[in-house]
């Protein structure tokens, strides 16, 4: 009960940190710009001029949509993470054959898969925004999308074993391979030119650097509350079996 | 001294280990001819289904910039199947466990079964292009050198049977089988894939720069195959175990 | 408002639904299956008590 109430505590920090994250990026963080817009007309405002031509003024173009980045990048990097820890305790498993490290691998992949599909979902929300079209295979998207499928490949192979232990082992099994395989396809995929925008390609303002990091921060601590929650279900069930048996018998 | 000695009767023994397990597939598949004869017939299939989707497109459109593709789609579909009844029958046989009893290194009938799937892979690659080039390049110009189709097929085939050798053996333990070899598969199969049209379409086409895209390619190909065969190998034995 | 400046704000404006779109389906999704997780929290945790009580009262008899 003392780990769910800890687990509690760091959702509530967690989810402060990322709203935080979000009120700073539409308030303290500086304007990305991102190319130029021409308007006939001379405005008042605080991006510069660049040049005045027959067209009209061309001014820096503020870039609404780069906004996304303060909790978007957070996400899929925690899923990363997550995944990782997935395939850390499948390794951990394959070498103890300990169940424990099957249940904890599982509930991490689990997680990761919440958090791949939020990836997804705001990744796409975003590539609407900055390129006008819903999905344009671009090596992120590609490599987001097979993680997707790698993820839930993992568990309808676990769905179709019904011995535990073997379950348990191929799963662990896939599970690692398929984290090798993760960034290999980012590799891959950049074979083919891309138009995603490079985190940090030229340098980035404090401004910036705080919400960032409070949002990820913000989100770890979420990705490891959900993880410390499930695993408290994961125990309670456990528990209950035992004592059903124990009734019975 | 001895210690050579003693080691070298053991290398030996899994080399001989090894060929006798290739060597049961073979002759296996030379009496019954399934696997082949499977795998081409749904090979020659998927041609009439390109034909379908190909069938409005007109004149104007060169089905060379999309003849890579549309080849490495047949062979992911047909390697599926043959991985599939490749271990379906070690199964339904028991053979598998009977090699697991026999005192056989694990690592050997991995590299033993992965090589066979290869072969026979490859055959139905060798079979497939000719019938390919025959039905929707005629008349269309070769742009790269020839010897690079081949490299770049053996370059895929590697990657498909290793990961394919390890995926099949453990969905033919589950209750979805080729479904399941399916969900598995065609992910982890990505990255090569990519790599591997990439390759094919430079040796096709031609032109300015392609044998630097190939090469990439190649690169990249040689990098998957690397480091998943490598995986496979080392995963296969939990597999077996379990 | 100057022509020229709703033409700047509209290029923003445009991007906006988008951007908030992604943040409050995040949250929502978030808490959807938080919420979840912890309704099957709070069922096995009476699922535990009722256990524990009957097992009490056949250690009592």
């Amino acid at each position: 009960m003392k780990q769910l109430r800890v687990a509690l505590v760091m959702l509530v920090i967690g989810g402060l940190l990322t709203t935080v994250a979000f009120v700073m990026a539409f308030t303290t963080a500086e304007v990305q710009r991102f190319g130029t817009v021409t308007l006939s007309e001379r405005i008042d405002t605080a991006f510069p001029l660049q040049e005045v031509t027959a067209d009209g003024y061309r001014y820096e173009r503020p870039w609404f949509s780069q906004k996304i980045f303060y909790f978007h990048v957070p996400v899929a990097e925690a899923s990363f993470l997550v995944f990782g820890v997935a395939a850390f305790f499948a390794i951990r498993f394959l070498m103890t054959k300990r169940k424990e490290y099957d249940t904890k691998s599982r509930i991490a992949m689990e997680t990761a898969i919440v958090f791949v599909t939020l990836t997804m979902i705001t990744g796409i929300l975003w590539t609407r925004a900055a390129w006008g079209v819903w999905w344009e295979w671009e090596p992120r998207l590609t490599t987001y999308f097979i993680m997707t499928l790698m993820m839930i490949g993992y568990f309808v192979l676990r769905n179709s074993i019904e011995d535990e232990e073997r379950r348990a082992v191929y799963a662990s099994v896939f599970g690692i391979i398929a984290f090798i395989n993760a960034p290999i396809s980012f590799f891959i995929t950049r074979l083919i030119p891309s138009n995603h925008p490079v985190v940090f390609q030229s340098g980035f303002a404090t401004s910036n650097l705080v919400p960032f990091i409070l949002g990820q921060i913000g989100m770890l601590l979420v990705g490891y509350a959900i993880y410390s929650i499930r695993m408290n279900e994961e125990r309670l069930e456990e528990r209950v079996e035992i004592m059903k048996e124990a009734l019975e018998g | 001294m001895a210690e050579t000695t003693a080691r070298r009767p053991g290398r030996g023994l899994s080399w001989r280990q090894f060929r006798a397990i290739l060597r049961k597939d073979i002759v296996m598949e030379l009496r019954t001819k399934e696997m082949i004869t499977s795998m081409g017939i749904y090979a020659l299939l998927t041609m009439v289904v390109y034909q379908i989707a190909l069938s409005q497109a007109g004149t104007a459109f060169d089905p060379r910039t999309i003849a890579a593709g549309l080849l490495w789609l047949a062979f992911v579909f047909t390697s599926m199947l043959g991985l599939n009844r490749s271990l379906v029958h070690e199964k339904d046989q028991g053979c598998l466990e009977a090699l697991l009893l026999s005192p056989v290194d694990r690592p050997v009938i991995f590299f033993a079964k992965a090589i066979g799937n290869m072969i026979f892979l490859l055959i139905v690659q060798v079979l497939t292009i000719p019938v390919f080039a025959f039905l929707f390049l005629q008349g269309s110009e070769y742009g790269g050198q020839l010897w690079m189709i081949p490299v770049a097929l053996l370059g895929g085939a590697v990657g498909i049977a290793g990961v394919g050798t390890l995926l099949a053996t453990m969905s033919v333990n589950t209750k979805g089988k080729d479904f399941v070899l399916a969900v598995l598969f065609i992910p982890l199969m990505y990255p090569l894939l990519l790599a591997c049209v990439s390759a094919t379409t430079a040796a096709v086409l031609g032109g300015d720069g392609h044998v630097q895209q190939f090469w990439s390619g190649m690169g990249l190909i040689a990098a998957y195959d690397a480091i998943m065969v490598l995986a496979a190998y080392a995963l296969y034995e939990f597999v077996l175990g379990a | 408002m100057d022509p020229t400046n709703e033409e700047l704000y509209r290029l923003a404006i445009t991007d906006a639904p988008y951007v908030l779109a992604a943040y409050g389906i995040l949250w929502v999704a978030l808490m959807a299956y938080v919420g979840m997780v912890f309704r099957r929290l709070m069922r096995l945790e009476r699922e535990v008590q009722v256990l524990e009580e009957s097992m009490e009262r056949r250690a009592g008899e």
